[in-house]
């Protein structure tokens, strides 16, 4: 006994050593850079020559003071002294574009793309790993909490040798770029010099957390050391959201540079550089959508796993395990087209042009594609829930009111995809009698879109109101005001929804943006009081029978295969669209793109680049759903031992 | 269809007002239908109902709807239907029987479908590819950017103006000082269809001779735009005007929502500058034959058309603040 209490106690030791440890090396980093920081990226190590210091000496501090030349930060308007050297005049000549017998801007963006769907999921993962560890962790049903354990486990297997491809794919984009395109390569590292080894730094923290996570899961998985464990993934998490913060910071600097003048020399403010007018626009976008994209890879992984099960715990399990990973990755898509539409109106008010052409202009029929892949994604969701009902018992109840849901996300829909610039033949044109459609125009402004969407969204928060309720019946005393209450919260909101895009026509632009206030609070009151107000009634209520896991019908796991393709594509899109509306410019109005492929492809084009990123992500991604059922067919076989929802029981080591 | 008009100013709304209560109808017929042991197969229901729209959607909506968009909304309104016939098991087992009893040809009848089906199906495929390959001597289609995006600085008369900052230097208060609320508190009101119905305010007429400040600016933006703008923008500002028909596309609708509604005063002063022929790359295939007015207005002429135009239909311009 006195050994087992020593031997654990030595285990906890251990465990908050390596976390202490862990900690020390993740600010490692931080200390190391801080003189580069608060010299304000100048050399940090090595410096000039010693003759060079000695002349520089020599000619006093009144010399020094008089060579200091100051800049005007281009967003900022401040002043500070220039200590970078200008963005280089390329040409279109080898030294500036060395290139193979290809297009280099399609290699790069290939490699890009790639580089960041296996960076999305492998940011996205390892947080829902720490939702649904720490739901497991909390957990007083015993049985719950290692079916929530054993899920944790699946999810971040999975991300493990996505980790190792993303690292891969980060090295291929770094010699794409320094092959391809080293001057403007060059620049770039020369701003974001004082923050490049921190991000290098990270990453490696971000590694070390990772396999300590994954390879100690057993290790640690009782006691204070299991708290120990799901704490690590809050490090983990923490340290891969600086990560994208700062890989984003210099995408936001190329839309939207600061700290630099206006021929793009360093003016000695990293913060500036980092903090440009949409870096914390596409930060919140860029969080949300990674995991969106995440929960719709794994709940893709589970329906695969499902299709291709050969028992049936093996198709509860994870249908179990799809039905967990939409949820995450739409609860987190749910929120998403507010902060597109934040990223957008920020992207307006820094420059009008880019605004327009982004969505009145050149990329508008992209963003139309967009409408309709989010559009996909809802109606899938949707259809997926619907099916689900039909593992309930007492679910065919709802399920004869889902044309009345059809019919209004049809409608959202409908209006949300409507053109603003219309595909026409010059016949159809002048039978139109102008431009603009006097019915159908309506619908393809802002305003009427905002209500497009947002109908939407409070239908496939009415769907899962519907799934939570499936096989139960609240038994609360309110319950009847309650489901009263409810309907008429939802009735309300639509109302509300309905007549604000119409009123948006009456009013000025800058009053109508404040409109989606209202628009947004009405969705998002449906969303946390709904389902807060559902879950009070549901918290005493009667069960008309159990869940029947993996007796869900086929085609809603092609539906979950759908919403992960429909994400892929769609990120793969708005990708190419945030990167297009440069235009020629390698760094807005700093460095100009002077390569021949300084131009905007046609959409056909860019379709096509787009789908085959996404058929080799997910050719690839196959071969990492493969290897993890490979370690799956070596863990030991559950026990069957009945638990809740007929899931098999976790392995009891991995 | 002309017996029930589309409502000028709602028929965004009636639209779809429209095709809510016909849904509703069909749901109804088919509700007593069923309960009469009469009720009509889901795979009919479904063809039925996805007929209709396309049906409403190409004879009922005027002017007619370019083809493109309404393969759009055949496709969604296609996918709705999808997911209403397969919403259950129940429902999506009903729907398919009547095609799996053709593939198994049960009887007799569903035989002869089948076997007219294997015939007609291929027929028809390849009546669509002979068709696709046969020259066509239509107008291509133009991806027309009816708003090409404005360069950031634009120059009229030797004066650079940069279009994300500057502001228009005629829409003052009685002080004189650029104030946007105010004068988007005078504009005129609109009837139905975005007609001039009155003056806001009866202290800012611009028929009033003595009209001063932001008003009187507006009076002589009227003029020149009068003078120079309505004999193709129309009286009503709404694109109608006389020889708007001589053009293809015809001119501009100020009055729809969709276009000085949309932008930045200063996105308007300078397509008013640099016409047709100053539209940047992006405005392919250049189709507007506008004058660059900068040749003929001063820049404060251009000011105030450009404010005039605001004030007549009601609209305001885009601001972020």
């Amino acid at each position: 006994m006195g050994r087992l209490k020593s031997r654990q106690s030595g285990k906890k030791f251990l465990a908050v050593t390596g976390l202490f440890a862990m900690g020390v090396m993740l600010l490692l980093p931080i200390f190391v850079a801080l003189p580069a920081l608060a010299g304000g990226g100048a050399p940090a190590a090595g410096g000039p020559p010693p003759d060079v210091v000695a002349a520089e000496e020599a000619e006093g501090v009144e010399g020094e003071e008089a060579k200091v030349e100051i800049g005007r930060d281009v967003y900022y308007k401040t002043e500070g002294p220039v200590v970078g050297a200008p963005a280089p005049k390329t040409a279109d000549t080898e030294e500036f574009y060395p290139r193979y017998n290809f297009e280099s801007r399609v290699l790069l963006w290939v490699a890009n793309q790639q580089h960041l769907y296996y960076g999305s999921f492998v940011l996205a993962v390892p947080i829902f790993c720490m939702c649904i560890e720490f739901a497991g962790l909390v957990s007083k049903d015993k049985a719950m909490a290692k079916k929530y354990d054993q899920l944790a486990y699946d999810f971040v297997k999975i991300s493990l040798t996505a980790y190792s491809l993303t690292a891969i794919l980060g090295g291929i984009l770094i010699f794409t770029f320094l092959t391809l395109y080293p001057a403007f390569f060059g620049y770039l590292s020369s701003i974001f010099r004082p923050v490049m080894h921190i991000y290098a730094l990270m990453f490696v923290a971000e590694s070390g957390t990772l396999y300590i996570y994954y390879y100690g899961w057993d290790k640690m998985k009782d006691g204070l050391l299991k708290w120990l464990h799901c704490s690590m993934s809050v490090v983990l998490n923490v340290i891969g959201t600086v990560l994208m913060f700062l890989a984003n910071s210099w995408i936001g600097f190329m839309m939207s540079p600061a700290g630099v003048d206006e021929q793009g020399r360093f003016l000695g403010n990293i913060w500036h550089v980092l903090h440009t007018a949409l870096w914390n626009p596409l930060n919140v976008h860029r969080i949300l959508g990674n995991m969106a994209f995440g929960g719709g890879v794994v709940a893709a992984y589970a329906a695969y796993r499902f299709l291709s099960a050969k028992n049936d715990e093996e198709r509860a399990h994870f249908d179990w395990m799809g039905y967990i990973a939409m949820s995450l990755g739409v609860a987190f898509l749910i929120p998403l087209p507010f902060a597109g539409y934040w990223l957008m109106r920020e992207v307006y008010a820094y420059r009008q042009q880019m605004g327009i052409t982004l969505m009145g202009g050149l990329l508008a029929w992209l963003f139309i594609i967009q409408a309709t892949m989010i559009g996909i994604l809802f109606l899938t969701t949707n259809y997926y829930l619907w099916q689900a009902l039909g593992r309930m018992t007492g679910g065919e109840r709802f399920q004869r009111y889902i044309k009345y849901f059809v019919f209004i996300l049809v409608v959202g829909l409908l209006v949300f995809i409507t053109p603003h610039t219309i595909v026409m033949t010059p016949a159809e044109l002048k039978a139109m009698g102008g431009q603009q459609h006097p019915v159908l125009g309506n619908y393809g402004v802002m305003s009427a879109k905002n209500g497009g969407i947002n109908a939407i969204i409070m239908t496939t928060i009415a769907s899962f109101i519907w799934y939570q309720r499936g096989n139960r019946v609240p038994a609360v005393k309110w319950a009847k005001f309650g489901n009263i209450f409810l309907i008429t919260f939802f009735v309300v909101a639509h109302l509300n929804n309905i007549w604000v895009a119409c009123y948006g026509y009456f009013i000025p632009a800058n009053v109508r943006i404040g409109l989606s206030v209202p628009q947004v609070a009405g969705t998002l009151s449906c969303l946390f009081f709904g389902s807060a107000l559902n879950l009070a009634m549901l918290s005493k209520s009667r069960e008309l029978g159990p869940i029947r896991w993996g007796q869900i019908a086929p085609r809603s796991q092609y539906a979950l295969i759908m919403l992960a393709t429909a994400f892929t594509w769609m990120m793969g899109l708005m990708g190419y669209i945030r990167s297009s509306v440069r235009l020629f410019w390698h760094v807005n109005e700093i460095m100009r793109d002077n390569s021949p492929w300084a131009y905007t492809h046609t959409i056909g084009f860019g379709a096509n680049v787009i789908s085959f990123n996404v058929l080799f992500f997910w050719i690839t991604i196959l071969f990492v759903f493969w290897l993890g059922a490979l370690g799956a067919k070596k863990a030991p076989v559950p026990a069957t031992q009945p638990v809740p929802g007929g899931a098999p029981q976790p392995a009891t080591g991995h | 269809m002309t017996w029930l008009k589309l409502v000028e100013g709602y028929m965004p709304m009636q639209m779809i007002s429209e095709l809510a209560g016909s849904i509703l109808v069909f749901a109804l017929v088919n509700w007593a239908l069923n309960r009469a042991g009469m009720g009509i197969p889901k795979f009919w229901a479904g063809i039925g109902v996805w007929i209709y729209i396309q049906l409403y959607l190409k004879y009922r909506i005027y002017p007619p709807i370019p083809f493109s968009v309404r393969a759009i909304y055949g496709t969604v309104s296609g996918c709705g239907i999808f997911m209403w016939v397969s919403g259950s098991e129940g429902e999506w087992q009903e729907f398919k029987r009547p095609i799996l009893n053709v593939m198994d040809g049960i009887s007799g009848f569903h035989k002869g479908v089948r076997t007219a089906a294997l015939i007609v199906i291929p027929l028809a495929l390849g009546g669509f590819a002979y068709n696709s390959f046969l020259p066509s001597f239509e107008e291509p289609i133009e991806l027309r950017t009816v708003h090409p995006a404005p360069p950031a600085t634009t120059k009229v008369h030797g004066k650079t103006f940069v279009l994300q900052v500057v502001e228009n230097p005629y829409r003052v208060n009685d002080d004189g000082k650029y104030d946007q609320a105010f004068t988007d508190a005078r504009i005129v009101e609109q009837a139905m269809g975005r007609l001039m119905k009155d003056v806001n305010d009866p202290n800012y007429n611009p028929w009033d001779p003595n009209a001063e400040g932001y008003i009187k600016y507006v009076r002589e933006g009227g003029e020149i735009f009068f003078q120079n703008c309505h004999f193709c923008h129309g009286d009503n500002l709404n694109g109608r005007g006389l020889w708007a028909y001589a053009f293809n596309p015809i001119p501009a609708n100020f009055t729809d929502a969709g276009t000085i509604a949309q932008l930045q005063e200063t996105f308007v002063f300078w397509r008013v500058s640099k016409g047709g022929i100053g539209l940047p790359g992006e405005g392919f295939p250049w189709a507007s034959v506008m004058p660059p007015w900068e040749q003929h207005l001063t820049v404060d002429e251009i000011w105030k058309v450009v404010m005039f135009e605001y004030w007549h239909t009601g609209y305001y311009p885009r601001t972020w603040d």
